[in-house]
């Protein structure tokens, strides 16, 4: 995976607009955030994508080729690099795909036999707001592991380009101060709290 | 109604460029922004073909402006397109802000001064695009 941040809109001319009237959490909206995001799955685009409040140009699979995905696809740690079901199925797919294509079927149809992890890359556009509520959401303990990633890398990126805008966000328990996950809590508040204000103090 | 641009994302071609290759390219979209920031006519030659169907590719950037009118005014505004955001910041006045394919949308369909306000203020920004080319003609 990789994350590289193309474009922000600059913040400052709007704090001077405002006199100190507006809170960050005020201008957040207004300011716009572009990411390269390379390399993740499509499970992961999948999930990435249920975030309504953003703007998505993604790789097609009518236009791009499926080829070399024994290579290409994403492999969970749970699964690990040997294990043979799941390199066995990867490589039959990227085969079956293969030969679909040589046969003349086009790429829109023979993506059908692509599994969820065959790699994508997208550019993506969030506003400030919108990408509070995503970290909220996808830096949490529950998140699963691949947009967790995903959403610290881009977290890092953001508060580097914008340094003090972002300086209370985080997981939603670093938001909010307590946990809203209810039962499915971690049950680890302190921790997970230490570590993004670490971060945030890092950067 | 008076409205003043504040600032913007940098780039705005470069972006919207990237964008329309990244769909349709194997390439990856950092590598395309690069090449496409080093060869400013590549970019304009792709800009420059795009048609407005193909609305979410200008979706990547976003303009923010000042702007002076009255409650009822910006009332319209948002009933007419809900992807415009508006703080207030003042008796009458707000801050207000959209990405290109909004501002097109509006402008298109409304043919009003708020509308026309809008588009002068950006034009200078993606001026490869069809639609700004057209106006000027």
């Amino acid at each position: 995976m990789r994350v590289e941040l193309l474009g922000h809109t600059p913040v400052d001319p709007l704090k001077g607009v405002s006199k100190g009237g507006l809170t960050d959490n005020d201008l957040l909206p207004h300011a716009a955030y572009t990411f390269a995001i390379e390399g993740i799955s499509r499970a992961c685009s999948h999930q990435l994508v249920r975030h309504r409040m953003a703007s998505y140009s993604q790789q097609s699979q009518r236009y791009t080729t499926g080829k070399r995905l024994s290579e290409r696809a994403v492999t969970p740690n749970s699964i690990g690099d040997e294990c043979e079901t799941f390199k066995g199925l990867v490589d039959a797919s990227g085969e079956a795909y293969g030969k679909l294509v040589e046969s003349g079927v086009p790429k829109e149809d023979a993506r059908f036999v692509l599994p969820n992890a065959a790699p994508t890359s997208l550019l993506m556009t969030m506003d400030g707001g919108s990408l509070n509520h995503f970290f909220g959401l996808r830096c949490c303990e529950r998140a699963q592991w691949e947009i967790k990633d995903l959403a610290d890398e881009m977290l890092l990126k953001v508060i580097a380009a914008a340094p003090g805008l972002f300086k209370e966000t985080g997981p939603y328990c670093c938001q909010l101060g307590y946990c809203p996950e209810g039962r499915f809590t971690c049950s680890r508040i302190n921790e997970v709290q230490e570590r993004y204000r670490g971060l945030l103090e890092e950067n | 109604m008076k409205l003043e641009l504040i600032c913007h994302t940098p780039d705005v071609e470069t972006l919207i460029a990237t964008a329309i290759l990244t769909t349709t390219s194997g390439a990856q979209p950092s590598t395309l922004y690069k090449r496409l920031k080093n060869n400013p006519e590549e970019a304009r030659t792709a800009v420059g073909r795009l048609e407005l169907q193909h609305g979410s590719i200008l979706e990547h950037n976003r303009f923010t402006w000042t702007l002076e009118a009255t409650e009822g005014e910006v009332l319209r505004i948002i009933l007419e397109n809900r992807f415009f955001t508006f703080t207030p910041i003042g008796e009458n006045k707000w801050l207000v802000s959209a990405n290109l394919r909004t501002i097109l949308e509006y402008s298109e369909k409304m043919k009003d001064g708020f509308g026309a306000a809008l588009v002068d203020s950006v034009r200078e920004f993606a001026p490869s695009l069809k639609a700004f080319r057209g106006r000027r003609e």
